[in-house]
């Protein structure tokens, strides 16, 4: 049911990339400005590096362990019953990751294109098109992360390029902002959106060549993290930061008030829209990928292709328990921020330990690689 | 085996099943000819008063209606089918019409907010208001002068509504702009578009749709400002000037050329207006093609002090008498001269009014807190503290005209 470790080094560069760039991206100057006013770029930077920490903890451990996921090597290195404590904390994080994506999702196309429309189908379709994605095999999960990719970012370049006509230089400063004593708080904030690349921790033992892991992972953040950091720009230079306090969604207002030349189109939010539900797809894939596979790992079963659907309802009911929109956000970054813990504190303590006990399975070590086994081949089902 | 195989057919019709229902969007569906398209509203204060509505989102004895002062709304709806597509095409799609009377609606409605009008408006209408397409907002000076946060507040939380709509205050009443029927254009509010978009085309006015007056005046360090308009004899709009805001009320409105030093000191091309200069006996008019500025900030005796350095290029465009020849350099030296001390007074003029009134509209405190972060954190922060400073704030203005060209006669 796996795949045949055939995952390339494009491939994983794109999951990083279509992860991190999800439903986030409307809210995302909001975010930075709260924080670092004008600085707002070097604020969605920061977030960038600090993200960037995490996913080069999960290469660093990936490399030491290169035919396990995160559930098995976790085992090897602090011992069974802790490593299932983590593990599961871990799917019961990114399945609420799952269902709170899917609910901001539903939230925005209720608010600005189907009014009518209960917020229940919205996310409901969201869910289901993830589940029924979710069933294939690591393979073809890589494949569609790489298809979409240029899908999510031309456009969003796209818009970043043609606002830069209605942009204000001096918006941007200075570029510390006025209030720099925000700016880690906001770089925490901005870092929460950079999660969902833990599921390369399931990619990796599944690539042709999980020891080059590092190179692609560098560039998919890269891409993620200035995409960020340019839509955070254009956003500051064309509203201001004072505006952008204002707005729910300045991504989307951005793309509102964007106009392709020659009156080709006056405004792009509605192309903009059609892309962005790319863009949540994507990272709804990655972070319910990653509880499903993590499940499996942990509960050990061969064939997780019975899982998305079966989990649904509850990702369903724990998607409908924020009350509001405003009750929403808050959980969102609470969440997030304790869930820095897991996605960045978590294998930083591992890693640190593994270094300790010499823990590895990549062959430099005979004796553990032995004892450990190869991780499940794929079985033929 | 056969059960097997129906499991199988089950699971695939199943999913069509259902995606027709969920994907298919039909909960918004709402057909084009049965919406009510509103293309341009004017908001006025109501004098009649409250008698004229029914209470459709209070209840009077529970929840009484907000104390402020009723708006008075005046929209203008397109009639479905009946705008003409395309140029010229008038008698194509749905019988199209060249009387304006004949492409929109103009309906009137009180309220005490923006919201309970729409909705009082709504409880008249048959199809649901829609304001997507809405390009024009016409403000009366009364309710711009009183602060109208109410309307910007709904405007930006409405989703439908775009950011590039032009927002502008009338002298007048409000609704009077929006009643005119111009024979220039088909549809009304496309003749008030096309009337400021033109003036920002030729340099006569700076583009300030409604999204950008929202972001100028949120900013600590500047002020928003709109076009003010007045409606003349046969229907025609005249730009005739900016009114100009401190936070969100109007506190100013300027002369129309005095909007030529507000782009010149923005720094907005292409140069559009026309001065006239006094020289020997003989009055020549120059006109602008293109303005440069560049605006300095140094902190002096703990207040910011500013330098603006501007340069407009310009060509003479006629001359009221022939006591003048230009065929030769020094006289053109001359015109520059004369010309640059009297546009340096009107762009000072401005500045003054802007000061004595505490609305930056330029921005200049913006480039205190971009330039001079130290000064800014310690000394302003606040909105409020920037339009007191502002007044006191010295404003250097040195403006130089070069003269580039004569035209086509050689004196």
């Amino acid at each position: 049911m796996r795949s045949d470790r055939e995952i390339t080094m494009i491939q994983l560069g794109s999951v990083v990339s279509s992860s991190i760039i999800g439903v986030g991206i409307l809210p995302l100057p909001l975010f930075a400005v709260r924080a670092g006013g004008a600085g707002a770029p070097l604020v969605a930077m920061l977030g960038s590096m600090i993200g960037f920490a995490g996913i080069w903890l999960l290469v660093a451990l990936g490399k030491r362990f290169p035919r396990e996921t995160f559930v098995q090597y976790s085992q090897s290195i602090v011992g069974k019953w802790p490593a299932a404590v983590g593990s599961l904390l871990i799917i019961v994080y990114f399945t609420v990751l799952t269902a709170f994506g899917a609910r901001e999702f539903g939230e925005v196309v209720i608010t600005s294109v189907l009014k009518n429309t209960p917020v229940e189908v919205t996310v409901i379709v969201m869910l289901l098109l993830t589940a029924v994605s979710c069933r294939q095999d690591l393979t073809a999960f890589a494949y569609i992360q790489y298809f979409y990719l240029p899908v999510i970012l031309v456009p969003a370049w796209l818009i970043v390029i043609l606002s830069l006509k209605n942009a204000d230089f001096i918006n941007l400063l200075p570029l510390w902002g006025n209030e720099p004593q925000g700016i880690w708080r906001g770089g925490l904030s901005i870092a929460n959106l950079f999660q969902t690349s833990f599921v390369i921790s399931c990619i990796i033992p599944a690539m042709k060549h999980p020891n080059k892991a590092l190179i692609p992972c560098v560039w998919g953040t890269v891409l993620a993290g200035a995409m960020y950091v340019a839509i955070v720009a254009a956003a500051v230079g064309v509203f201001g930061a004072e505006e952008i306090r204002l707005l729910l969604w300045p991504t989307l207002e951005l793309a509102k008030t964007t106009s392709l030349p020659a009156n080709v189109l006056e405004r792009m939010d509605a192309a903009f829209l059609s892309i962005w539900v790319t863009a949540v797809f994507t990272t709804l894939h990655c972070s319910y990928t990653l509880t499903v596979v993590s499940m499996a790992d942990l509960f050990k079963l061969k064939d997780y292709r019975a899982l998305p659907i079966f989990l649904l309802p509850l990702v369903f009911m724990l998607a409908m328990q924020p009350q509001s929109i405003v009750q929403m956000y808050t959980t969102i970054h609470f969440i997030g921020q304790l869930g820095l813990l897991l996605t960045i504190g978590y294998p930083a303590v591992l890693l640190l330990i593994a270094l300790a006990r010499g823990k590895r399975s990549d062959g430099v070590d005979r004796k553990s690689l032995e004892k450990n086994g190869l991780p499940d081949l794929p079985a033929s089902d | 085996m056969t059960g097997n195989r129906w499991r199988r057919t089950a699971c695939r019709i199943f999913p069509l099943l259902i995606s027709f229902p969920l994907l298919g969007g039909c909960w918004d569906r709402l057909e084009l000819e049965e919406r009510a398209v509103i293309l341009g509203v004017a908001v006025d204060d109501a004098e009649s008063g409250p008698a004229e509505e029914g209470d459709v989102t209070h209840m009077p004895d529970f929840e009484p209606a907000p104390e402020q002062p009723m708006y008075r709304l005046t929209v203008q709806i397109a009639l479905p089918g009946r705008i003409p597509l395309g140029p010229g095409g008038g008698g194509g799609g749905g019988g199209g019409t060249s009387k304006p009377s004949e492409t929109v609606w103009i309906v009137g409605v009180t309220g005490h907010t923006i919201d309970d009008a729409m909705m009082n408006l709504q409880q008249k209408l048959s199809a649901p208001l829609f304001l997507g397409h809405l390009r024009v907002i016409v403000v009366s000076e009364k309710i711009a002068r009183r602060g109208f946060s109410n309307l910007n507040d709904y405007l930006r939380r409405n989703p439908e509504v775009r950011r590039m709509a032009w927002m502008m205050i009338s002298a007048g009443k409000a609704e009077e702009v929006i009643r005119t029927h111009p024979p220039l254009e088909r549809v009304p509010t496309m003749y008030v578009i096309s009337t400021l978009d033109n003036a920002a085309r030729t340099g006569k006015f700076p583009q300030t749709f409604a999204g950008m007056f929202w972001s100028n005046s949120s900013k600590k360090g500047q002020e928003g400002v709109l076009p003010y308009v007045r409606l003349k004899e046969e229907q025609t709009l005249e730009i005739a000037g900016l009114a100009m805001f401190r936070s969100d009320r109007m506190v100013a409105s300027s002369s129309p050329l005095q909007i030529a030093a507000y782009m010149g000191i923005k720094h907005i091309n292409p140069g559009g207006y026309r001065g006239i200069v006094q020289i020997g006996g003989d009055s020549l008019t120059i006109y602008s093609t293109h303005r440069s500025s560049k605006i300095r900030v140094r902190i002096r005796d703990g207040q910011p002090a500013f330098t603006v350095d501007i340069g407009i290029e310009a060509n003479v465009e006629e001359k009221s008498n022939e006591s003048v020849s230009l065929s030769n350099e020094t006289i053109l030296r001359e015109l520059e001269k004369i010309g640059g001390q009297s546009t340096q007074e009107l762009y000072q003029g401005l500045v003054e009014k802007t000061q004595q009134y505490g609305s930056d509209i330029f921005g200049f405190g913006e480039y205190v807190r971009a330039k001079k972060p130290g000064f800014w954190n310690a000394q302003v922060k606040t909105k409020e503290k920037w339009q007191r400073m502002y007044k006191e704030a010295s404003i250097d203005v040195n403006l130089k005209i070069h003269i580039r060209r004569i035209g086509m006669k050689a004196e």
